[in-house]
């Protein structure tokens, strides 16, 4: 259409029944807004003008021209859609607006990588050789990447591997930046990091702060007075054959003095002798440490686990401590177990220290998706409230957790009211909003498999999987890897030549990924540095991945169930039912329909449940996942669940009324959230 | 027409909130013609082109190219490549934008070069998926940077995102609807805040390279030299950056003497754009080695956090700017097409209909806004569209194709800017490539699905606009005219 036929078409035309004043008014306005510089439509204007006044209505029709259009366009049934429609689209805009800023001002806070996914740790040493020395390195770690991915883990931990002369394997440092050679080179460091990071994987680091090692580029400069060094250690005097300057031992047994003949003094060692403590009291040592920090975050380090800080600062008076046993001739006084460490751990300034280095972790947190996360390892046995300090205070952040070492005694009773208890310990000691974690093995301590029973180990993976929090699993945990015998003449853990039955080299044993030579570990020469375990061909990644049911895929399962499920994530937890075999708990989310109760049996025999009495849960029960895999998918009446020794089943229900509310003494959540199911999105209640 | 005698009306016609377009109106020029007018400036030109080609993808992941290219020496240079094979490409279409002085980009030069179905399937491509698709993932992406500072750790709710663009969608569609000059307003403020945060970043980067953190660049050529291959896919992405070149060729029609200003602003645009980009390279090189940039998610953000604590606030906001002004630069000229495809009878003829009262494309406008909305629905769009991404080059290959058929099949057209022929020849080749190495490096399925819907227009070529069957046009009559009426949108007056 071009404009001229249009207003042929148009004008003129006749309709005697269009008399309307107001209409006339309106075109004559018209037509003189728009007098263009054309000639015919000055006509048109005039002709419809001089028209319109007695009888002339133009009928719309499509392609109308300005005129015609200005007509009708203001009609009622026109203007009023017209008017609805665009208030409605700038309502429905602001609407918009402000639903997202409503959303966004109720979300709860999201949770940071190493709160979704599980810790693994990986014993450097013993997890993948690349080179055939037959000790495990940074290059073989970065080749089985892929098995965090198929695991869905996100958070991996790697035992220490500074340049040290491996007094202690890598826990006493000669140099906090550089990495040692069996390990690997910084560029190997550097692109694992890469490749990890590029995976989605976040790298935990060892972080050694309370000694080094003493060959140590500071000590050998302490021990030679050197003015800057002199005070970097903890120095007394003393000389060779006289006594120590009090009665401290040290971790590993025996006086934790040594006396330095190029100093002729003693140093402390609450560790090795080999492992020098420093002074922290020193403020150069402090900034060495917050260099080191800064040089390793600087990398892109993505936290650090922070190796024995209770022993960070002794007490500056050097007197003895209590004994246990006052009886006990002060002589024989050589064991940990012999005194009351009361100026020798957790002492004053301790948490000044932390918090310290936690600020420093803050600054370099600050970059979008770079969460600097800080665990602190503190054993505090029967002082579960000295641990629960490293959570910081509402004001001061410190860790984001200490980890829970308690449920390493659970093979010290199989019982679901034993466990019960002792998850019960953190849950209840820990304060408000913080988040828990469970570890059940690490390289210090016997692997879970051999000290609680094979039978218990899927029922144990499960507990982990599904409780409230982090879940820390040590390398081979999730194929249920056991002990190995180390004979005396093996035994490569100083501290094991000092007490081979505190050798801790069991533990230690290279990774089992398939049944070929050396359990996979090391493809290239037949040497490793700790025997394989003899079941290898049996317990491994290969033949776990392939077998349905095996502990690997169930580990596999419920990690990713867990990170799949709300209630499981984030949820409330609820003791629900604990008796000498089963320990019972649900998971459950506000606004949440799908709830999860979980019945373990850690017994000795097989148990019936009844939990009629939780009128919360609906009366039949669907097994959504059995450590048997024979009991997939049963349907089970609450008041008769039935597992057998070592059983565990997580059972998924639907229901409308919520545990919680009328059980809170019963019930924990770390951050209170709720569930919104029209809009799919969780909000602070 | 005095203001005050419209309000006296009892009926004002033109509702309650369009007095202030009226009293622009007034104030102007008592009479102006219904048709777009000519309202984009020089300044507004080169903002258009500065802001589209300037989205978000340098801020947040300027890393294929440092992945491709292997080091910093490389990849700067193939940034530079890259702005210079832009601006070749744009002078070919300043040489088209001057020769055919019509809106619609490629549009009106395939229709005079190759006939009507090459620029039917060009317009049924570009109007119903590229334009409306890149103006909903710039408003996605908009809406994920505005709500990401308030999450951080995880992705943002889905809703959020979601609601957020959709508002920010009707929001520039109503603008846009409104005014041409405060569309152009708006494109410029966002333009200059985009400028303005590099200038930052940049101006940041030379107190630096002063300080001596010439670190990562002292180290420029190490490595060994990139492969062919490499190369070539490090330009692949580079162009992508630089993508939105012909966004003023979409506008020529309302460019005041765009025989001046098209080719001056795509001189000016252009090159800005590539110095932008080669110098905010460098200056996150000053803080970030290679593998730094390669990891961060976000890579402005981490320079702001390194360099401007405690200021660092303000690169993510100038980021959500920059996202915006894209959104509406993209908007602006997508309107443009439908409105011109609908003129030329390829679309619905209302689609080529402009407001009476704000002489903008409103229809055209609203139509690329609803499919926009449609697009951000589904759960993940981009990887959809970035199959269809291939096309694009398949256009910008035939329209440069289109300049040198047309050196010889219309040699009367005057030709104000007029390239050496090798240029076009070096631009056809490379959409070529540009087109092929995507679907040989990964020959999926859904380049055949893709190629199989853009030529399913003709389909309705056929029917509609072949046969021009009559119970169509019947059809489409009543309803015409009743959307005629309802958005109040005539066609536009030929000022010739």
């Amino acid at each position: 259409y071009s404009f001229g036929t249009a207003m042929e078409l148009g004008e003129c035309t006749r309709n005697p029944g269009y008399q309307e004043a107001d209409r006339e008014a309106d075109r004559a306005a018209d037509i003189t807004t728009t007098n263009g510089p054309e000639e015919s439509r000055d006509s048109t204007g005039v002709c419809l003008d001089s028209d319109a006044v007695e009888y002339t209505q133009i009928k719309p029709f499509a392609g109308m021209p300005k005129e015609v259009l200005l007509l009708y366009s203001s009609q009622a049934r026109y203007r009023v859609p017209r008017e609805i429609l665009f208030w409605l689209t700038v309502a429905c805009t602001l609407a918009l607006v402000a639903l997202s800023i409503t959303v966004i001002a109720l979300s709860p806070r999201c949770l940071s990588w190493w709160q979704v996914s599980p810790v693994y740790q990986v014993y450097l040493r013993s997890f993948k050789d690349s080179d055939g020395d037959g000790v495990g390195d940074l290059q073989g770690l970065q080749e089985q990447l892929h098995h965090f991915q198929y695991l869905n883990i996100k958070s991996v931990w790697i035992t220490p591997f500074y340049r040290s002369p491996m007094r202690d394997f890598g826990y006493d440092v000669e140099d906090f930046k550089a990495i040692d050679p069996l390990f690997g080179t910084m560029h190997n460091f550097e692109e694992l990091l890469a490749e990890m990071h590029s995976k989605g994987l976040k790298l935990i680091m060892d972080f050694i702060p309370n000694h080094t090692s003493d060959k140590h580029r500071w000590f050998n400069l302490s021990r030679t007075r050197d003015e800057h060094y002199k005070d970097y250690y903890v120095w007394a005097d003393c000389n060779a054959t006289a006594p120590k300057p009090n009665n401290w031992v040290s971790v590993f047994g025996n006086s934790s003095w040594t006396y330095d003949e190029v100093r002729g003094q003693c140093y402390l060692h609450q560790f090795l002798k080999e492992q020098p403590d420093l002074n922290f009291r020193n403020p150069h040592v402090r900034k060495e440490m917050i260099d080191i920090l800064h040089f390793w975050l600087g990398k892109g380090v993505d936290g650090f686990r922070m190796d024995a800080v209770k022993h960070l600062l002794e007490a500056t008076h050097l007197r003895d401590e209590p004994q246990v046993d006052p009886n006990k001739p002060p002589d024989s006084v050589t064991s940990e177990w012999d005194l009351h460490h009361d100026y020798t751990t957790s002492q004053l300034g301790l948490h000044d220290l932390l918090r310290e280095w936690r600020a420093e972790m803050d600054k370099f947190s600050r970059e979008p998706g770079r969460y600097r996360f800080m665990v602190t390892e503190s054993y505090d046995y029967h002082e579960v409230d000295k641990t629960m300090m490293y959570y910081g205070t509402t004001l001061v952040k410190e860790s984001d957790f200490p980890f829970n070492f308690y449920l390493l005694d659970l093979p010290q009773n199989t019982s679901g009211l034993w466990v019960q208890h002792l998850v019960h310990l953190w849950m209840s000691n820990m304060p408000r909003g913080q988040w828990p974690n469970w570890v059940v093995g690490n390289h210090d301590k016997p692997r879970i498999t051999s000290s609680a029973g094979r039978r218990y180990i899927h029922v144990i993976n499960m507990l982990l999987l599904t409780l409230q929090g982090t879940a820390t699993t040590y390398y081979g945990e999730e194929i249920g890897m056991e002990n190995i015998n180390v004979t005396q003449s093996q035994i490569q853990d100083p501290a094991g030549k000092y007490n081979a039955s505190a050798s801790r080299d069991p533990q230690r044993s290279p990774m089992q990924w398939s049944g070929d030579m050396n359990a996979g570990f090391n493809n290239k020469t037949n040497i490793t540095w700790l025997p394989v375990h003899p079941d290898y061909s049996r317990v491994n990644v290969e033949a776990q991945k392939k077998e349905e049911g095996s502990l690997l895929a169930q580990y596999r399962f419920l990690n990713t169930l867990r990170q799949s499920e709300l209630p499981l994530q984030r949820g409330w937890f609820c003791f629900v039912h604990a008796d000498i075999n089963v320990f019972s708990y649900l998971r459950e989310l506000d606004g949440l329909d799908r709830a999860f109760l979980i019945v373990l049996n850690f017994g000795k025999e097989s148990a019936v449940t009844d939990l009629s009495t939780v009128s919360e849960l609906p009366d039949q029960l669907m097994v959504l996942m059995s450590t048997d895999r024979e009991n997939d998918g049963k349907v089970l009446h609450k008041s008769r669940i039935l597992t057998a020794a070592g059983e565990g089943l997580v059972i998924q229900y639907s229901t409308y009324t919520r545990f919680n509310p009328s059980h809170p003494m019963q019930c924990y959540v770390s951050e209170k959230a709720c569930y919104l199911a029209a809009i799919d999105i969780l909000y602070k209640c | 027409m005095a203001e005050d005698n419209m309000r006296n009306r009892k009926e004002p016609e033109n509702g309650r909130f369009n007095h202030g377009m009226d009293s622009q109106i007034t104030q102007e020029k008592p009479v102006k013609a219904t048709m777009l007018q000519k309202d984009v400036g020089l300044v507004s030109g080169v903002s258009l082109i500065v802001g589209t080609m300037i989205g978000s993808g340098i801020f947040i992941s300027p890393k294929a190219v440092l992945l491709y290219s292997g080091a910093v020496g490389p990849c700067l240079l193939v940034w530079t490549g890259c702005g210079v094979l832009s601006t070749l490409g744009a002078l070919c279409y300043a040489e088209l934008g001057t020769m055919i002085t019509k809106s619609g980009g490629e549009y009106p030069y395939l229709l005079e070069a190759f006939g009507s179905i090459v620029a039917y399937l060009y317009s049924w491509t570009t109007v119903m998926v590229l334009k409306p698709s890149s103006f909903a993932i710039i408003s996605l992406s908009f809406a994920e940077y505005a709500s990401a500072p308030f999450y951080p750790g995880c992705t943002p709710p889905a809703v959020v995102i979601k609601c957020l663009s959709a508002a920010a969608i009707w929001l520039i569609v109503i603008v846009n609807c409104f005014s041409v000059k405060l569309a152009n307003y708006v494109q410029n403020f966002f333009t200059a805040a985009k400028l303005f945060i590099i200038l930052v970043i940049v101006g940041a980067g030379i107190v630096l390279l002063a300080k001596g953190n010439t670190e990562t660049l002292s180290h420029a050529f190490e490595g060994s030299p990139p492969s062919v291959g490499a190369i070539g896919l490090a330009f692949y992405n580079g162009l992508w950056a630089y993508d939105g070149w012909n966004q003023l060729n979409f506008i020529t029609e309302e460019l005041k003497n765009p025989y001046r200003n098209l080719p001056l602003a795509i001189l000016i645009g252009i090159p800005l754009v590539s110095a932008c980009y080669v110098m905010v390279n460098i200056a996150y090189f000053t803080v970030m080695t290679t593998t730094e940039l390669l990891l961060s998610p976000a890579v402005a953000m981490t320079f702001g956090d390194r360099v401007l604590y405690p200021l660092s606030w303000v690169v993510p906001v100038f980021v959500v700017f920059s996202t915006f002004g894209s959104a509406n630069g993209s908007c602006f000229t997508a309107g443009r097409l439908t409105y011109v495809a609908g003129r030329e009878g390829h679309m619905v003829k209302i689609l080529s209909y402009i407001s009476v009262k704000y002489c903008t494309p409103s229809p055209a406008l609203i139509f690329n806004g609803i499919l926009s909305v449609f697009y951000i629905i589904p759960a993940d769009i981009n990887t959809l569209i970035n199959y269809f991404s291939f096309a694009q080059w398949v256009f910008y290959g035939l329209t440069t194709l289109a300049l040198i058929v047309m050196r010889f099949t219309r040699k009367e057209l005057h030709r104000p800017v007029k390239v050496p022929i090798v240029v076009a020849g070096l631009m056809v080749l490379m959409s070529c490539y540009l087109v092929l190495a995507p679907i040989i490096d990964k020959p999926d399925l859904e380049y055949l699905y893709c190629t199989i819907f853009i030529f399913s227009g003709l389909i309705f070529y056929y029917f509609f606009i072949y046969c021009k069957f009559s119970w169509a046009s019947n059809f489409m009559r009543p309803i015409t005219m009743h959307l005629q009426l309802l958005m109040e949108v005539v066609p536009p007056e030929k000022n010739e």
